[in-house]
């Protein structure tokens, strides 16, 4: 095992012995092999950049690196967008550690020297983001290698192997040349995304959302405070906003339209299909801080005349998330709310057993323009998972999901 | 109906926009006022009068290109000074720069600790009891109390300055005197006049402040496109800071100086020295506003310096996370403050001089380095995009690094050669 640190300035020599100056950076081309260090970047005494490829490298050691082959066959370096650096690229940059979930800052790279052939491979092998490493750094230059090594050994060292590492590229174009793929990433909970979101620039933020599908780029803006999502968004051209508008909630969409500036939404709204634009227009008229911005209006409801039969259906037939569903509303012939059944006692019941016989004792809703507070009050006294909201007349116009309380909660406090 | 609800709507809306931007450079502005300047503008004020109150504007001005500028690098990226610096300079500049911060932040503590011992004197109470609960209240309120009790607290802390232009009025100032004073420059080519200039400039702009107030903007998340309103937040804070300033100024300098001049060696000093001239009410808001800001600083320092540490150094930091996350974190902030107070509670005056010192010391290194690193970060393309400087603010940025850093030179070398000014 060898790192960046002890590597970084390594005199260098090519195969007569003449030397050639000091390693400067390592380049990795991952269309190649992402493991790789495919290019050893050195500066010569006459501050030009020369780049040995990894099969003219001889061998290389905390003294020296030596070339196979003579000075003459070494080409200069030119800028290749397309190689990733350890020093520019890596070395005290963001990454995230997909295997603890969080963002960290890179201290030091660990590598591997395999003689391979007839020459010298580095392989890389894990980010080191600890102490021992910043230790590393600080002393880096200014004691010799093996003392370093023994100080550095004195303090706790934090690896994250190579595998587990998520470089961050801003440019989409540069993303694609270095093969970053946010796969393993994306396969995180979403709420875990979103943590690592708020741990970044503003920039790395764009990146990382574009970089998703755009549900998970749904399903992680809403984890997120509203004021964020909004600013994301505008980032963003109006029709991939609209594209990740349409998978959120509707709940949710509707108030980070509201967040926008009017002009902006507007845009967006009607970039958006026609049937989820409706949904969420439906949730805009809503005053802040009444029960109707709080609510949802995907739900499942039956004619009170129903059976389980016909609730069993209702639900298979629902577009909303499956996961969302706890309770099955009654509506009489004028859409008026009559009553709720538990999802517990439809699974339970027969298929044929009329819904009305099942409706929970108390039928407990609230109008749309009662104030959050009141909400939160009857989440906490009658233990509801859900609340229908109603008009005047007793419309039934959506409902409030207890996550949504919550989140009103711990965002009060 | 319609039309009002909307106007309604739309008026809430801009308000709650003013909401999401004001703060950042408010609360910087307030926490500059801490005991060390209070004391400064006293002794400015009691020893040259009114003709120290001009370098207030040019004071002003820098004050707000600096901070307009780390404000302006927050909203852009996103990320921290200390987090720029550290993937542009790399690990051991921003060790070392965070290592020259947490001693000159150590030491602002100590003053703060010190300014709430004095100030509570006056009200009759010990500093063995005094500066103890004090520490122990900020260290509560943060670790304990939840995000908006603490913003809460910090704006109620902001609010509490008004006690210096009220008892300023008790001191019934020459205001037309004061007021020409403050927009014609005058010179003293003594040897006193020519520190005083330099310890007001080095009071009002410290390195913590770019270091705080880009953190804060990036807390916030405000929105490039609300930068201009962001902008005032930082116009309004500068401003504030030197409108508390001047009235400190003028209150010493309508009474102290003009009854004959008097040395005065601490803040609270100056707050005994109004009571026969302008009245015990003068001296009570004095003492008050005081001790409110040194609580409000000693609380504030602590926390942002083991914040931007932290995070330059990649670790786990915020008051969102638990102790056993983020241990650095909450152990730095713990350690600043109980050394802070218990400096001030152990160690006599004469001791404390060292820590001064040192702490005077970390700031005169600190500061040409951030306002360098500040002005080339700012000026990056692939950083800044189209918010980078333009070529009029740079040639004014410049000009006010270049006197900044030679006149925190001479600051230095004048704390450690006292009298030796080489002028």
């Amino acid at each position: 095992m060898i790192y960046f640190t002890e590597l970084e300035h390594l005199p260098s020599f090519d195969v007569k012995g003449e030397y050639l100056g000091r390693l400067f950076d390592l380049g990795v081309d991952p269309s190649q092999n992402s493991l790789r260090v495919a290019s050893y970047l050195v500066r010569t005494p006459k501050r030009n950049l020369l780049c040995i490829t990894h099969d003219q490298m001889q061998s290389i050691s905390v003294r020296a690196a030596q070339t196979r082959v003579p000075a003459a066959e070494i080409r200069c370096y030119a800028p290749d967008e397309g190689m990733m650096r350890i020093k520019k690229d890596v070395l005290d940059q963001q990454v995230i550690d997909v295997d603890h979930r969080k963002v960290v800052r890179v201290n030091d790279v660990d590598l591997d020297i395999r003689p391979t052939n007839g020459h010298t491979d580095l392989r890389i092998v894990a980010a080191n983001v600890g102490v021992a490493a910043a230790v590393r750094r600080l002393l880096q230059g200014l004691a010799a290698k093996h003392t370093i090594r023994l100080v550095a050994g004195l303090f706790p060292s934090k690896v994250i192997p190579w595998e587990f590492i998520n470089l961050i590229e801003l440019d989409p174009a540069r993303r694609v040349k270095l093969r970053i793929s946010y796969d393993r990433l994306a396969r995180l909970h979403p709420a875990d995304i979103a943590d690592i979101l708020e741990e970044l620039g503003r920039d790395e933020q764009k990146a990382l959302i574009e970089s998703l599908d755009e549900e998970t780029a749904a399903q992680v803006l809403s984890e997120i405070p509203t004021r964020l999502q909004a600013a994301l968004l505008e980032s963003f051209p109006v029709g991939k906003a609209a594209d990740i508008v349409e998978e959120m909630p509707p709940d949710e969409a509707a108030d980070v339209l509201q967040e926008m500036p009017p002009e902006t939404s507007a845009e967006v709204l009607a970039d958006m299909g026609q049937e989820e634009a409706e949904d969420v227009r439906e949730l805009l008229g809503f005053e802040e801080n009444t029960a109707g911005a709080l609510m949802t209006n995907e739900f499942v409801f039956v004619g009170d005349a129903a059976t389980v039969e016909g609730a069993i259906a209702a639900i298979k037939n629902f577009e909303g998330p499956l996961e969302s569903i706890h309770v099955v509303y009654l509506v009489g012939s004028t859409a008026v709310l009559t009553g709720a059944v538990p999802l517990a006692r439809i699974v339970l019941a027969e298929s044929a057993t009329p819904l009305k016989e099942l409706v929970a004792e108390q039928l407990i809703s609230l109008p749309f323009h009662a104030d959050q507070k009141e909400v939160v009050d009857l989440f906490h006294k009658y233990n509801l998972v859900t609340l229908p909201v109603v008009d005047d007349k007793g419309y039934l116009l959506g409902v409030v999901a207890s996550d949504d309380v919550l989140e009103l909660m711990v965002n009060r406090k | 109906m319609a039309t009002n609800r909307e106007r309604l709507r739309r008026w809430r809306r801009s308000l709650v926009i003013v909401f999401a931007v004001v703060g950042p450079g408010i609360i910087t502005a307030n926490v500059d006022n801490d005991a060390g300047g209070i004391y400064t503008y006293s002794v400015a004020g009691a020893t040259y009068g009114y003709s120290l109150l001009w370098t207030l504007i040019p004071i002003t001005i820098a004050l707000i290109v600096v901070q307009e500028m780390v404000s302006r690098m927050g909203v852009v990226t996103g990320k921290g000074l200390a987090d720029l610096i550290r993937e542009e300079y790399g690990f051991r500049t921003t060790f070392i720069l965070m290592g020259l911060l947490l001693a000159a932040n150590l030491g602002n503590t100590v003053a703060n600790f010190a300014g709430l011992a004095s100030g509570m004197s006056l009200f009759g109470a010990s500093r063995f009891i005094a500066v103890p609960v004090g520490a122990l209240f900020v260290w509560l309120l943060v670790v304990r109390g939840t995000h908006r009790v603490v913003e809460n607290v910090f704006l109620a802390a902001c609010v509490f300055y008004i006690a210096y232009p009220i008892s300023c009025f008790f001191a019934n100032p020459d205001w037309s005197h004061a007021l020409i004073s403050t927009v014609k420059p005058s010179f003293h080519f003594d040897r006193g006049y020519l520190y005083m200039t330099i310890g007001l400039v080095g009071t009002t702009i410290a390195p913590w402040m770019q270091f705080y107030q880009q953190a804060a903007v990036v807390e916030k998340g405000i929105k490039i496109k609300n930068y201009a309103l962001a902008r005032w937040d930082v116009f309004i804070g500068c401003a504030m800071t030197d409108v508390v300033a001047f009235f400190i100024i003028v209150a010493c300098a309508s009474t102290i100086f003009v009854s004959g001049g008097r040395h005065i060696s601490s803040a609270a000093d100056a707050a005994l020295a109004l009571r026969p001239l302008a009245g015990h009410a003068a001296q009570i808001l004095f003492a008050f506003g005081l001790v409110n800001a040194s609580l409000f600083a000693s609380s504030i320092l602590p926390l942002s310096t083991a914040y931007y540490v932290c995070e330059g150094l990649g670790l786990e930091s915020g008051i969102n996370k638990r102790f056993r996350e983020a241990p650095t974190f909450y152990w730095l902030y713990t350690a600043l403050i109980f050394l802070g107070a218990f400096i001030v509670v152990v160690l006599r005056e004469s001791q404390q001089v060292p820590i001064i010192l040192l702490s005077q010391v970390a700031n005169g290194i600190l500061l040409p380095c951030v306002l360098v690193f500040m002005l080339r970060l700012s000026n990056r393309r692939d950083l800044m995009g189209e918010y980078r400087n333009k070529r009029f603010f740079n040639i004014v940025a410049w000009a006010t690094c270049i006197v900044m850093i030679s006149l925190t030179t001479l600051l230095l070398v004048s704390s450690f050669f006292p009298g030796r000014l080489p002028v």
